[in-house]
């Protein structure tokens, strides 16, 4: 076999020896799970809104709609929050419920395996 | 590396109980190179259950399952070396896992790999009350623990079959205990 | 945001198209991990280096282009197996000729060929290491390669003979000439 074939031999052996691994069963599940933790409450409206506002006049206006804002801001800040929990929840139980199922299903082939043998 | 898992599912007849799960868990995660801690109770479960899908089939099923749950643990610890997580933390685990709320419906164990496996199921008499499965490996130690009313079409989505012989409800059984 | 992240509608001009972030995490985990695997050797930090890459490609989602998904991952994943190693000095880089062959020798046997290839690319010094990775995983052409490690194309070949060329030998002497 001369140098050229040697090597492709080689490369081939390679290829076949870094072929790609699977991820671990829950993998997938994990990182959803450690995505959603990340995901951080926006910034406070109060900041927003305190940041533009350069009015003077009206202020019993200003104070009303201060009020009424601060109300739709408050919902929008719980809808955000909530959401942002709920979806953090759902990826710990989808990780909770994979594990279970891997872990389950070992032990069911495990127990076809010895009902063969 | 093997993640141990401990899957308990611990449902009591009247109330539903947490197991207590051994002290020696929580410091295993220090010597774990990897764990995984699930900690849902009802109410996360409920917020949980709001974001899943009636369009996507797993997540359906999920929230099919989770509506009688009243609360999920999971603990899964992978170690680098055997020999890091105390027998004896299993023995306190199982001492929970008796007769009259649980039976034993599963018991795997190799002697070859060191691999064991439980399945406990627990009744009040009608339904399916809790599940709970130990699965420890020499490197690997899984519990999982779920709390709530499962229905026998959930119990078998969440784990198939599984060679569970003649279980019945609330009647005598025989464990199925095999070992290689 | 994590469900818009992981929803996003496909719209004109929309960086990701049409992919979710989930998506792309069920279709390049494999890769991701594999690469770091082969890399390090270690399933536990394999995994601990590819969920970093994929928490790097949820902050980073909105901002990165589908069709660069996949050159974007095996970058971070490089660099961050590269990071792992050097924080933690898990290897030394071994000079190319003081890599040791394999110690158990034999008749060359598939599987046991593979486990060698595997531990003596392994025992690579990092740059060698994770070009052969890229080349042979991947098949990545060198060119490619270069790019995801940002260095020169011939730098990268000089890599790939010296390895190739070190492998035949210590596998040749250990198992007898590769068929």
């Amino acid at each position: 076999m001369d140098d050229l074939e040697r090597q492709l031999d080689l490369e081939c052996h390679l290829k076949d020896a870094l072929t790609r691994k699977q991820a671990p069963d829950w993998f997938e599940a994990k990182v959803l799970a450690a995505a959603a933790r990340e995901t951080s409450a926006p910034a406070g409206f109060w900041q927003r809104l305190m940041a533009g506002a350069r009015l003077r006049w009206a202020s019993a206006v200003l104070a009303s709609a201060a009020v009424l804002a601060s109300g739709l801001a408050w919902q929008h800040e719980r809808a955000v929050r909530e959401r942002t929990e709920g979806e953090a929840a759902k990826a710990q139980l989808q990780l909770a419920l994979k594990v279970t199922r891997v872990k389950l299903r070992k032990i069911g082939q495990k127990l076809d395996q010895m009902e063969r043998n | 590396m093997r993640i141990a898992c401990w899957l308990l599912i611990a449902l009591l007849p009247a109330v539903a109980q947490e197991l207590k799960l051994p002290p020696g868990l929580d410091k295993l995660a220090d010597k774990a190179t990897e764990t995984v801690d699930v900690t849902m109770d009802q109410s996360l479960l409920q917020l949980a259950s709001k974001f899943l899908s009636d369009k996507d089939p797993d997540e359906a099923r999920a929230k099919k399952l989770v509506a009688g749950l009243k609360g999920v643990y999971v603990r899964s610890f992978q170690f680098e070396h055997p020999g890091e997580y105390d027998q004896s933390d299993l023995t306190m685990l199982r001492a929970q896992l008796k007769p009259p709320v649980w039976q034993r419906i599963v018991g795997v164990r190799s002697k070859k790999d060191g691999e064991n496996a439980e399945v406990f199921l627990a009744s009040d008499g009608n339904s399916v009350t809790g599940l709970a499965v130990i699965c420890a490996d020499p490197k690997e130690l899984t519990i999982v623990h779920i709390i709530g009313q499962i229905k026998p079409e959930d119990l078998r989505d969440l784990g198939g079959n599984f060679g569970i012989p003649k279980f019945e409800i609330g009647g005598s059984h025989k464990s199925d205990s095999k070992e290689e | 945001m994590l469900a818009a992240a992981m929803a996003v509608e496909s719209e004109p001009g929309a960086k990701t198209n049409a992919s979710t972030f989930t998506d792309v995490l069920r279709a390049n985990q494999s890769m991701v991990f594999s690469i770091a695997y082969h890399f390090l050797r270690d399933r536990a930090a394999a995994e601990e280096v590819a969920q970093e890459v994929f928490l790097q490609l949820y902050r980073n989602f909105d901002g990165i282009r589908r069709e660069q998904v996949t050159f974007w991952l095996r970058k971070v994943a490089s660099n961050r197996c590269i990071d792992y190693v050097r924080k933690r000095k898990v290897h030394a880089a071994v000079p190319l000729d003081d890599v040791p062959e394999p110690s158990v020798s034999g008749q060359p046997d598939d599987l046991l060929l593979n486990r060698k290839l595997q531990a003596l690319v392994a025992s690579l010094p990092e740059t060698p290491r994770l070009v052969m990775v890229l080349r042979y995983q991947e098949d990545l052409m060198p060119d490619e390669i270069a790019r995801v490690l940002e260095m020169p194309v011939r730098t990268v070949k000089s890599h790939l003979q010296r390895s190739l060329a070190m492998l035949r030998e210590k596998i040749g002497r250990s198992m007898g000439e590769i068929r």
